[in-house]
C-alpha cells in the first residue's frame, strides 16, 4: 500500500506540476522574511556584550550550517527510499540536493571563518567541528563527482545512495564534535531539551532568518530537481509538452 | 519596541563595537558572500533549465 501511493504521487511529472505551482509562493515569502529576519537581526538588535557586533553574522552562519547539515539527512532519506522502493524521484533529489549542498556547507565554512577573525583571533583551526564540517563540504563534492563519473545512470545512483547512507554518520559527529571534544567551537546555543543560551531578542530574528534561508534552499532544491528531471526525461512525451 | 542599534548608515557600515574595534568588515563581507552565492546560484540554476528547455523543443 505505502509503495503504490509513493509510486502515485512521487512520479517526476507529478513533482514537477506541483513544485511549479508552489515555486514562487516559497521563494517571494522565503525571501520576505529572510530580508525582514536580517534587518532585526543586523539593525535593532542590541551588540553581544562578549562578542561585540561581530555576533551579528549568526543569522548568516547558523542558517547555513544547520541547513547544510538537514541536507544531508534529506539525502540519505531519499536514498533510503530510493534503495527500499526503486522511488525514481528520490535518486533524482538525491543528485540535486548535493550540490545545493555543497554550497550551503561553503557558506558555513566561509562564514564561520570570517567570523573566526575577530572571535578567535584566527580565521582557521584544525578544530573538531570545523573538520567535521571541512569533510561534509569534501563529502558533497565528492558525491557530485562520483555521479557524474558513471555513464551508467542506475549505476550511479545505486552507488550514490549507498554512499550516501554510509556517509551520514558524520551528521551526529559533526553535531556532537563540541561535546565530544575540546573545540574552539562554542557549544550549541539552541537545543531541543534546554533552555536557549541567548536572548530572546537575538533568537526570534535567528529563528527568522533560519525559516528564510531554507525557504530559498528549498527553492534551489526545486530548480536544481527540475533541471535534473528535463535531463534524465528529456526523450518522454510529457516534457517535450512540458516545455 | 525596536530601537536601532546605530545612529547612522556609516556607523551601521562600521558597526563599532563597545571595545572599540570594527566589526563592520566582518558582518558585511559576510553578507556580500552569502547572497553573491545564493544569487550566482539561481541565476545558474536558471540559466541552464532555459538552455535544456531550448533543447528539447
Amino acid at each position: 500500500m505505502i509503495k503504490k501511493f509513493i509510486h502515485q504521487f512521487a512520479s517526476p511529472k507529478t513533482y514537477l506540476f506541483q513544485v511549479d505551482r508552489a515555486y514562487s509562493y516559497i521563494f517571494y515569502i522565503s525571501l520576505f522574511i529572510y530580508l525582514g529576519s536580517l534587518f532585526w537581526g543586523l539593525f535593532l538588535t542590541s551588540e553581544d556584550f562578549v562578542q561585540g557586533n561581530s555576533y551579528r553574522i549568526i543569522y548568516l552562519h547558523v542558517p547555513a550550517s544547520f541547513i547544510s547539515q538537514s541536507l544531508y539527512l534529506a539525502m540519505a532519506f531519499a536514498s533510503a527510499i530510493f534503495l527500499i522502493w526503486k522511488v525514481k524521484l528520490s535518486a533524482y533529489l538525491v543528485k540535486s540536493i548535493a550540490p545545493i549542498g555543497a554550497i550551503t556547507t561553503f557558506i558555513a565554512l566561509i562564514s564561520g571563518s570570517i567570523w573566526g577573525i575577530p572571535t578567535w583571533g584566527t580565521w582557521w583551526a584544525w578544530d573538531a567541528r570545523i573538520i567535521s564540517t571541512l569533510i561534509l563540504f569534501i563529502m558533497y563534492l565528492g558525491l557530485i563527482s562520483l555521479h557524474d563519473s558513471f555513464t551508467d545512470y542506475e549505476k550511479a545512483d545505486k552507488f550514490l545512495a549507498i554512499l550516501v547512507i554510509v556517509g551520514s554518520v558524520n551528521i551526529p559527529i559533526i553535531k556532537m564534535s563540541v561535546e565530544w571534544w575540546s573545540t574552539l567551537h562554542q557549544t550549541a546555543s539552541i537545543t531541543v531539551t534546554e533552555k536557549p543560551a541567548i536572548d530572546s531578542s537575538m533568537l526570534y530574528p535567528l529563528f527568522g532568518s533560519m525559516i528564510g534561508f531554507a525557504g530559498l534552499v528549498c527553492c534551489l532544491v526545486i530548480l536544481s530537481s527540475k533541471l535534473q528531471i528535463l535531463t534524465r526525461e528529456k526523450n518522454k512525451s510529457w516534457v517535450k509538452n512540458y516545455v | 519596541m525596536f530601537n536601532f542599534a546605530f545612529d547612522s548608515i556609516g556607523e551601521a557600515f562600521i558597526m563599532q563595537s563597545a571595545n572599540g574595534q570594527s566589526h563592520g568588515i566582518y558582518v558585511w563581507s559576510v553578507i556580500f558572500i552569502v547572497f553573491l552565492s545564493l544569487a550566482v546560484t539561481f541565476f545558474v540554476y536558471k540559466r541552464k533549465i532555459s538552455s535544456i528547455g531550448k533543447k528539447i523543443k
